[in-house]
């Protein structure tokens, strides 16, 4: 179970690196999109193996009740993210009707020009 | 109780702000009202933990390792006092750079949310919360960077946001790692439960990995690139206030994470950090000198004093510790100053890039004066404010007997003195007769009024340090006494 999950974050966070360092806006976006998800699959997963644990809203006497902290704070983490992500989307698509381009490259190539 | 007035203040403000969106005199002097009586309770504050030792808030009056605390010692009110200085100052620049019809209407509630954040960040006593904390101030700072940027510089921002995107979602997994490792996020449990594992290899690894995010936070080398692009495409009031604080929320919590959090045990991790800061000072330093504008020369600045800085944290001694501390206000007061000091020249000369600038010190010598202290200052030059801090790290990295380190420090203090020489020359000292100096606009008089006062609370700091100093090792020694905080937050020895 805790492989599986380090497995899955190390994937997820490699795409995501992947994608980020692409030139298109689209990819750029979805990379932080899903590296926010990786970062929130590292909290769930410190939850530990859940299988044989009661959920945190049952009280059983005789079952260890499962570590509800690390959803609380993913909760957290992802409406946050959720923000940081609706800023980006914003961003984005305001530097490309400036720019008239959607090519991270694109936007350095030119100098301005008053700059020295 | 002490530490919600910090917190509720900006945020009332901020939504007040809000509520009443039109531009309108009364609304800047509200502004102005809240900033002053934050300054006026921080100071309190600080006199309050001096004399009575530092508090501890439970939120919700959930007790220790479980709800979040809110700690309130010497450190914390030391940068409450510091931000709600700067935020003063920066707001007040503001009102004199732009009239209240051309301001933002949500530029000041976003100041007020920022300052919220680097409030909140510097009192919690909690990992997760600190995250909060950051991405409260964060999110006010990538807004406040496009709010008034033109379609030229708006693709600054880009890279700025891109890295502060990806070390807050390195930050969750270090929250992650925490909560794995050590089964808690408070602080004090975290130090007791370090404590208790010291020596092991995971411990570094989360040290190292720890160190990488709030470096970046902080602005360390390599990861420094946002920063010195980004900070000129902002009004200057803004600039001074985002150069002035937020890389300076990254020291403390490295201050807080190698005195507090963790074993002090931790030489490899220390090598590292000192190795990287050398990197960043000088690195830093070079890049100012290969600017040509004011606010470019000092965002590179920014760089290489908080390479110093963090020198002095890697030494990880009290005494060092303490000239962190000291040299971080210090740096504070004086890059904001400076910052302003630029904004002053771009209304005198309508730019600020030096081969359009001149003429200042002939038509305004005080500006000139306060200019020359200041630069003087974080230059390091005797006896005012910069010379003390830079004096400790240099005495502090002897006495470790790191020689090649406080050499590149030292190399690095003049060529700060290089860099601020060419804005003396650039802008005061030359006659240039492409550069009218629009004297008859007297906004520069109340403006050089802020800097002045500003420069004056950096002499006083150079010409009477005892007090000062005596603060900054106070704070040193709480930073650095894990059982005293332990105790403090969790109520029982360890």
């Amino acid at each position: 179970m805790f492989l599986v999950s380090a497995l899955l974050v190390g994937i997820l966070f490699a795409v995501s690196t992947y994608l980020i360092l692409q030139g298109s806006f689209v990819r750029i976006l979805f990379g932080f999109i899903l590296i926010a998800n990786a970062a929130n699959l590292v909290l769930l997963s410190m939850t530990g193996d859940p299988r044989g644990r009661s959920a945190p809203v049952v009280l059983d006497e005789a079952v260890p009740m499962a570590d509800p902290l690390p959803q609380a704070l993913i909760l957290t983490a992802i409406v946050i993210g959720f923000a940081v992500s609706a800023y980006l989307v914003f961003l984005l698509y305001r530097i490309f009707l400036d720019w008239k381009t959607d090519d991270a490259l694109a936007l350095f190539a030119k100098k301005k020009p008053t700059d020295v | 109780m002490q530490a919600t007035f910090p917190l509720i203040v900006p945020f009332l403000t901020a939504i007040l702000g809000v509520l009443m969106i039109r531009p309108s005199a009364r609304r800047r002097a509200a502004f102005a009202a809240s900033a002053g009586a934050q300054l006026i309770y921080a100071v309190w504050m600080l006199g309050n933990v001096s004399a009575n030792g530092p508090t501890v808030l439970y939120l919700g009056g959930w007790s220790a390792p479980f709800g979040i605390a809110i700690v309130v010692d010497h450190i914390a009110a030391i940068m409450v006092v510091l931000t709600a200085l700067t935020a003063l100052s920066c707001i007040l620049f503001g009102y004199l750079e732009v009239s209240g019809r051309n301001e933002h209407p949500l530029r000041l509630p976003l100041v007020q949310f920022l300052i919220l954040g680097i409030n909140l960040s510097v009192m919690t006593g909690d990992l997760f919360n600190l995250f909060v904390a950051f991405e409260v101030m964060l999110l006010s700072s990538y807004a406040l960077l496009t709010l008034e940027a033109d379609d030229w510089d708006v693709r600054q921002a880009f890279p700025y946001l891109a890295i502060n995107l990806f070390a807050s979602a390195l930050l969750v997994a270090v929250c992650g790692f925490a909560y794995g490792l050590f089964g808690t996020l408070n602080f004090a449990q975290i130090a007791l439960r370090a404590q208790e594992m010291s020596g092991d290899p995971l411990l570094v690894a989360f040290g190292m990995f720890a160190m990488i995010v709030f470096g970046i936070k902080a602005g360390l080398f390599p990861m420094y690139y946002w920063l010195p692009n980004a900070y000129p495409i902002m009004p200057i009031a803004l600039a001074a206030l985002f150069g002035g604080m937020l890389t300076k929320v990254g020291i403390y919590v490295l201050l807080r994470l190698f005195g507090t959090l963790l074993p002090h045990d931790m030489d490899y991790l220390y090598t590292t950090l000192a190795w990287l800061a050398a990197g960043t000072m000088f690195f830093g330093v070079l890049g100012a000198a290969s600017r040509t504008y004011i606010r470019g020369i000092l965002s590179f600045h920014i760089l290489s004093q908080v390479g110093f800085m963090m020198l002095a944290i890697s030494l990880m001694t009290p005494y060092a510790f303490a000239a962190a501390i000291l040299y971080m206000g210090h740096n504070i007061i004086v890059k904001s100053s400076l910052f302003l000091v630029g904004g002053a020249t771009l209304v005198l000369n309508r730019t600020d890039r030096l081969d359009r600038t001149g003429n200042l010190w002939e038509r305004t010598p005080v500006l000139g004066v306060t200019f020359l202290l200041l630069a003087l200052s974080l230059s390091g030059i005797p006896p005012l404010s910069g010379f003390w801090g830079k004096y400790m790290i240099v005495v502090a990295g002897f006495t470790a007997g790191e020689y090649v380190l406080v050499a590149i420090a030292i190399i690095t203090g003049l060529l700060t003195l290089f860099s601020m020489l060419k804005i003396w020359l650039g802008a005061f000292w030359q006659k240039n007769e492409a550069a009218p100096v629009r004297i008859e606009d007297r906004s520069w008089v109340p403006m050089t009024g802020i800097i002045a006062v500003m420069t004056v609370i950096s002499l006083v700091i150079g010409l009477f340090p005892e007090y000062f100093i005596q603060l900054c090792m106070t704070a040193a020694h709480e930073l650095l006494d894990k059982e005293s905080y332990i105790q403090l937050v969790l109520g029982t020895a360890p």
